[in-house]
């Protein structure tokens, strides 16, 4: 088994042969670290790439890593079930309070270039700047007359996977109150952060001058999203773009989440299908007991601390199969828009909050790999 | 000349792109050279067309001379258009009659004549022997509706005919009839090619049996009626979990699992009838759903028994 990163709890165990090069070059280094005696075929094969792209530049191995790609399902068919991360519990939980039970926007986000985090107080009066001049033009939404904004760029510590993830950063639009009063800070209007956890894939393929952060998270007004957006477009040579969630991939979620050992439970857990060709829209909701729902997980799961493709399969297959037992419906013809649990919750919109601080790192890394995938 | 008609030619210059202005004008052959040089064709079209509408009228244009524009129009958009391709198919044996394009025009229009009471029949020859014919249908009481009309082309001697994709389906025996009348042939064999190469003949529906079955058992449970509006049902499950393909998963669980279902749609059950006509559900549908509207009610507990 080849870890990511050694010793750290929750890694990502990603299984070589279907993933790109570049993390197969990954895999090699870390090799050494490992406990592993016998040298598989896989890992000779690997052995082999990385002798024969010694040299390339990022770009070629970019390509080469593209063209590499057989599989139809580049994703793994192996996770590693979240567990408390040693790097998380650095993380004050005081200060990601804010971040849990609200719903985010996802997008994906290229590479920002010659972006420096000694900056930040400067990016801030820049940005600001930019949201007054956009507003002269009209085109900000107005809650009322003469209110001004700051922007707060600010470093989001511990917000990672691995030493190498770059350092997450936020960025807030506050009102500011013309009133002199003590609390001068008005509300927070709009709040974005850009986060990279296990992004050692892309953190391979790039050179000093870009920084890495491809999950960027919104919440506020869409109209200040696409403005802010914008200005990081200009300023940083990068390129958003929304990141939807499939059905494959909620299911994945689905029963990560499940797998999820926890205390308490929240929040029901919960499944919402649509159903498509239908002369109305028809939604399906189903909602299972959390406990219910582990009991089930459990009976299906047999690798210990990790969650197959057989075993996502399977477990999606009981609930269709109970569900098809009593209302003769096939919930597998139908299109699986969100899933919902203890843990956290998401929509094939792109939409996604967050319950438990415990898995915090988990959900991210997860869709991370998401985002690095929708930008390679 | 009649307000309809001059409706008529409005709509069918307008029609035509601007660039495509003179040449299908000159194509119909109707205005002469010197009519058509006292119109400015750089103006608005809107101004154009209504100058040209002018001259028509003062040359007493009929509804049958805007037919044949039409014509015109749609044999430079035939690209634009589907069409089904019939074949007369001849007995072995059968002599090859002579063919008379005008004996067979007059017995066309004589044949639809007698049958139809409205309808506008014309006639424009093409290249390579073929004939284009245009037929605007109405009906007992209404005059024919020229803004759907169907074209039938007629390679007189070839046995292929092709009919423009109309919504009166029920007309194309009609339009066999009058090929089979003229030419004392077996009844034409329908192969639709088309243009959209999705129409081949050798494609069947499959399942067909199982598909009426579906469509019937549905008919049977939800009857033939509009469904009662209703936005919701909520199941409330406490029932084992029980499967044969999952042999073996929970199976020694004594608790049953509990689950709270709720389907929702702006019509409920119009939405649930589609399910197995669409392959999403099996026919019939579950008693607990297709009780709703027999019990009265939409919120339901489940247990075992």
């Amino acid at each position: 088994m080849l870890r990511v990163g050694p010793g750290l709890a929750a890694d990502f165990i990603f299984c070589p042969v279907v993933r790109s090069f570049s993390l197969q070059y990954l895999c090699l280094e870390t090799m050494d670290s490992c406990d592993t005696p016998e040298s598989t075929p896989r890992q000779r094969a690997s052995s082999r790439l990385k002798d024969y792209f010694i040299g390339a530049t990022p770009l070629q191995k970019r390509l080469e890593s593209v063209r590499r790609q057989t599989s139809f399902v580049p994703t793994p068919s192996r996770r590693k079930i979240p567990q408390c991360s040693q790097l998380q519990e650095d993380v004050d939980p005081q200060k990601v309070a804010f971040l849990l039970h609200k719903q985010w926007t996802l997008y994906s986000l290229t590479p920002l270039y010659k972006f420096s985090y000694t900056n930040l107080k400067e990016y801030s009066k820049l940005l600001g700047a930019f949201i007054a001049a956009e507003k002269q033009k009209g085109l900000a939404v107005e809650v009322g007359e003469d209110f001004n904004i700051k922007v707060i760029f600010s470093a989001l510590l511990g917000m990672k996977g691995t030493q190498r993830d770059p350092e997450a950063f936020l960025v807030q639009i506050l009102s500011k109150s013309q009133l002199p009063s003590e609390n001068r800070e008005g509300k927070v209007l709009w709040t974005g952060w850009f986060c990279c956890i296990f992004g050692d894939s892309l953190l391979e393929t790039v050179s000093e001058d870009f920084t890495c952060l491809p999950l960027f998270l919104a919440n506020g007004a869409e109209t200040n999203t696409a403005m802010i957006g914008t200005w990081f477009q200009k300023t940083f040579d990068c390129y958003f773009s929304p990141l939807a969630i499939n059905a494959y991939n909620l299911s994945w979620m689905a029963a990560m989440w499940t797998a999820c050992k926890m205390d308490h439970y929240m929040a029901t857990t919960e499944f919402l299908w649509s159903v498509p060709c239908s002369p109305q829209r028809l939604d399906i909701s189903y909602a299972i007991h959390p406990e219910d729902a582990k009991a089930l997980w459990d009976s299906v799961h047999k690798t210990p601390g990790e969650v197959t493709q057989e075993e996502v399969d399977l477990f999606m297959d009981c609930l269709y199969s109970h569900f098809h037992r009593h209302f003769k419906i096939h919930l597998s013809a139908t299109r699986l828009v969100r899933v919902s649990t203890s843990v956290a919750s998401a929509h094939t919109d792109g939409k996604i909050k967050i319950l438990c601080h415990k898995y915090l790192i988990g959900v991210l890394a997860y869709l991370t790999e998401l985002a690095i995938f929708q930008i390679e | 000349m009649d307000e309809t008609v001059a409706e008529f030619f409005k709509r069918t210059i307008l029609k035509i792109p601007m660039a495509e202005m003179m040449t299908i004008l000159k194509a119909w052959d109707f205005l002469s050279e010197n009519q058509l040089q006292t119109v400015n064709f750089r103006q608005r079209k809107e101004s154009l067309v209504q100058d040209l509408v002018l001259l028509c009228e003062k040359k007493r244009a009929s509804l049958n001379d805007a037919a044949i524009l039409d014509i015109v129009y749609t044999q430079f958009h035939r690209h634009q258009k589907v069409w089904d391709v019939f074949r007369m198919s001849r007995e072995p044996g059968e002599d090859i009659d002579l063919f008379d394009m005008e004996q067979f025009k007059r017995s066309f229009k004589k044949i639809l004549q007698r049958a139809l009471k409205n309808v506008t029949i014309s006639f424009r020859d093409a290249e390579e022997n073929a004939v284009w014919i245009r037929i605007a249908w109405g009906s007992q009481y209404r005059k024919p509706n020229q803004y759907r009309p169907v074209y039938v082309v007629y390679y007189s001697q070839t046995p292929y005919a092709f009919t423009s994709s109309s919504q009166l389906r029920s007309n194309i025996p009609l339009l066999g009839q009058t090929f089979e009348t003229h030419n004392s042939t077996t009844p034409l064999h329908e192969r639709s090619l088309g243009l959209d190469i999705n129409m081949d003949s050798r494609i069947i529906h499959e399942n067909r049996i199982e598909k009426e079955r579906v469509q019937r058992v549905t008919q049977e449970t939800f009857g033939y009626y509009p469904q009662p509006r209703l936005e919701f049902a909520q199941y409330k499950l406490e029932t084992k979990f029980k499967s044969d393909l999952n042999g073996g998963i929970l199976a020694e669980r004594e608790e049953p699992l509990r689950c709270l279902i709720k389907f929702s749609s702006p019509h409920l059950l119009e939405a649930l009838k589609a399910l197995a006509p669409a392959g999403i559900a099996d026919a019939p549908l579950s008693p607990l759903l297709t009780c709703i509207p027999n019990k009265g009610m939409n919120y339901f507990k489940i247990r075992d028994k």
